[in-house]
Order: C-alpha cells, then structure tokens, then sequence
C-alpha cells in the first residue's frame, strides 16, 4: 500500500472561475511508477448518467516510487459548481498512478460567490407533485445512531 | 437533498456489482467455457443482467481473453448497416458480449449468431426471453436482495423500513433498477440535514 496525496495552497478549496489553482501533489508508493497524471475535470452527479470532462492533464513519466511536484492549473471560465435536486456538478483533481489502480480526488468548488450554486425549483414549473408530508410515512424510523 | 448527496444517484447504483444466488461467478466462468463462450444471460427487465455482464467482461479479460462489447435497446437500436460494420470489424479472438440481443431485428441477430461462430472467440447475450443461446445463468430478483442494495447504498440514520421496501419490490414487479429511481426522487425531497 502506498499514498497519493494532493495539497491546495493555503488550504483553499473554492476558486473564482478563471482563477489560478496552486498547490502539491506527492506520491509515495511500494513499487516504481510508469507514470503519474493529475487532472483537473468535472463531472456530473445525479438521477442521469454521469458527464464527465477533463480539462486538463498533467503527466509526469517515470515519476519514481516516491516524490513530490508543484500542481498549477488555470480554471476556465464555466461551468459553475452547482447542485439541484436531479443533477450536481462537481469539480475536482484527481491524481492516478500508471500501473496499479490508486487514486485520488480532491473536490474543488469553481463559482464566483465561493460557494457551489444552488438550484431551486421555480414555483409550478417541474416541481414533484406529491405530497410532501408523506414523506416521512414513507421512510421508515431513523435507526439509534452508534 | 442534493443531487451529489442522494445515495441513490446513478453513479452510486453503477458501483453495484451483482448479487450471485447459488453460483458463483467462477462458477459461471467454468460453466462458459465448457459452453464454447457462446451462451445468453437471460432475465426481465431490471434483474441484474447486464450488471453480470459487465462482471463478465471483466474477469474475461482478467483471464486474458479480449472482448467486444455493444449495447442495444429501444433507444439505441442497431441497423442493418452498424451491424455489418461491427461483425466485419471483429477480430478471431475478441468475445462478443451483446447486451439486448432481444431488441435487435431477426436479420440482424442471424448474421450475429452465424458471422460470431467463425469470426470471433464466442457470443454472450443477454436476453428477456430464452431461445437464442443456450441460458448460462437466468437473473432475478427478490425483496431481499433490493433490501440488501438499499442497506449498502443509504446511510444507517436514513433506512427505509423493510416493508416499503417488499411494497416498492412488488409494485416494480421486481425491477431493482427502477425501484432505485423512485427510491432516488423520495431522496430528493428530503430536507438537508
């Protein structure tokens, strides 16, 4: 077993669009890697199938079993980080080591509030009709936390 | 709830692998060679088909066999043209795997059935109904395998009571995947915590 890991300057997780994404990988693993790639890319969450699109890849060859290097990406103006009730969209980094099977993801948020965007529904348009008090005859008495 | 958050959101539901009932996926792999890799994964709608088809696929190619996938249904049909594309680009040793045989047209499927015993390393289908390859294994459900998928998928504090559960089973006339759909949109409403 090793480690992959992924660092964000300062610890910030939440960009403006077209901002610059600064920070660290490392990697620390038993055997010798062929090659290591970090990614930046979206993708979707939700009742459909997932969408997903990477932006931009890094790779770094013959990385050895164990190192570190700077990571430097800068976002695109769109899509925003959002979420509704059917679909969420979601940013992140993701480092993965060639061969073997280890991964990493570092979620990010790209908006420019600084906070994912929130869908709401609009009043008659789509919304579920159904009742929404049964919801809680529906679902069954929450179990004793541990 | 958030889309992300909804424990029974399609990526979620995608990492499912399938249950196996008194086999084994070993099993089956023996059973399939024995069978010349030419068999049908039969089963209704919503019973694990295409779940073990996918496993298949891979433990064909963890063996080191290659494979060759396509997936037809009513919305992604196959014609006649796309059909003689796929065969005459098969390759001796690839194993065909064809999610849908069932939809394609009778002319198709006799070009598949024929062009794959000469020109490919095996046909495995999945069908609804029986008659096309002989049945390797044939899927269905339970109340209590849909029970055991929710108990992976929802986190302790949401459960949903068993007997909504058989109630859902029975009205989906055991389709697990559309089960999960309705159990995704009563997730949807649920305030954020």
């Amino acid at each position: 077993m090793g480690k992959l890991s992924i660092e964000l300057k300062d610890g910030k997780h939440a960009f403006a669009p077209g901002e610059q994404v600064e920070g660290r990988i490392e990697w620390s693993l038993d055997s010798n890697l062929r090659a290591l790639e970090l990614s930046l890319l979206w993708y979707t969450s939700g009742k459909g199938t997932r969408d997903v699109r990477v932006l931009h890849t890094h790779r770094i060859d013959s990385p050895g079993s164990f190192g570190l290097d700077k990571l430097s990406f800068t976002l695109p103006p769109g899509p925003y980080s959002f979420s509704g009730k059917l679909i969420s969209l979601i940013w992140a980094l993701e480092l993965t080591c060639t061969p073997g099977d280890e991964t990493v993801r570092q979620e990010i948020v790209v908006s420019p509030t600084g906070r994912e965007i929130l869908l709401t529904s609009v009043p008659g348009q789509g919304q579920d009709s159904r009742p929404r008090q049964s919801l809680q005859s529906i679902l069954g008495v929450p179990h004793a936390s541990a | 709830m958030r889309a992300r958050d909804n424990p029974f959101a399609a990526d979620r539901i995608e990492r499912i692998r399938y249950r196996f009932a008194g086999t084994s996926l070993d099993e089956l792999l023996t059973d399939l060679e024995e069978m010349n890799y030419r068999a049908a994964i039969m089963g209704p709608e919503g019973s694990g088909k295409t779940t073990l088809l996918e496993d298949l696929r891979q433990a064909l190619e963890g063996k080191g066999l290659r494979t060759k996938s396509l997936f037809v249904n009513d919305e992604s049909p196959l014609t006649e043209p796309q059909c003689r594309r796929f065969l005459s680009e098969l390759v001796p040793q690839e194993v065909v795997l064809l999610d849908g045989a069932d939809a394609i047209r009778r002319s198709s499927w006799f070009l598949f059935r024929r062009h794959t015993i000469t020109r490919a390393a095996g046909l495995i289908i999945t069908s609804h109904r029986p008659g096309l390859l002989t049945t390797l294994v044939e899927c269905s459900t339970t109340p209590a395998l849909l029970r055991e998928i929710v108990d992976d998928l929802i986190p302790q504090a949401h459960a949903i009571s068993p007997a909504l559960l058989d109630d859902l089973h029975n009205r989906h006339k055991g389709n697990i995947r559309t089960c999960l759909r309705e159990l995704y949109d009563l997730y949807a409403f649920l305030p954020q915590q």
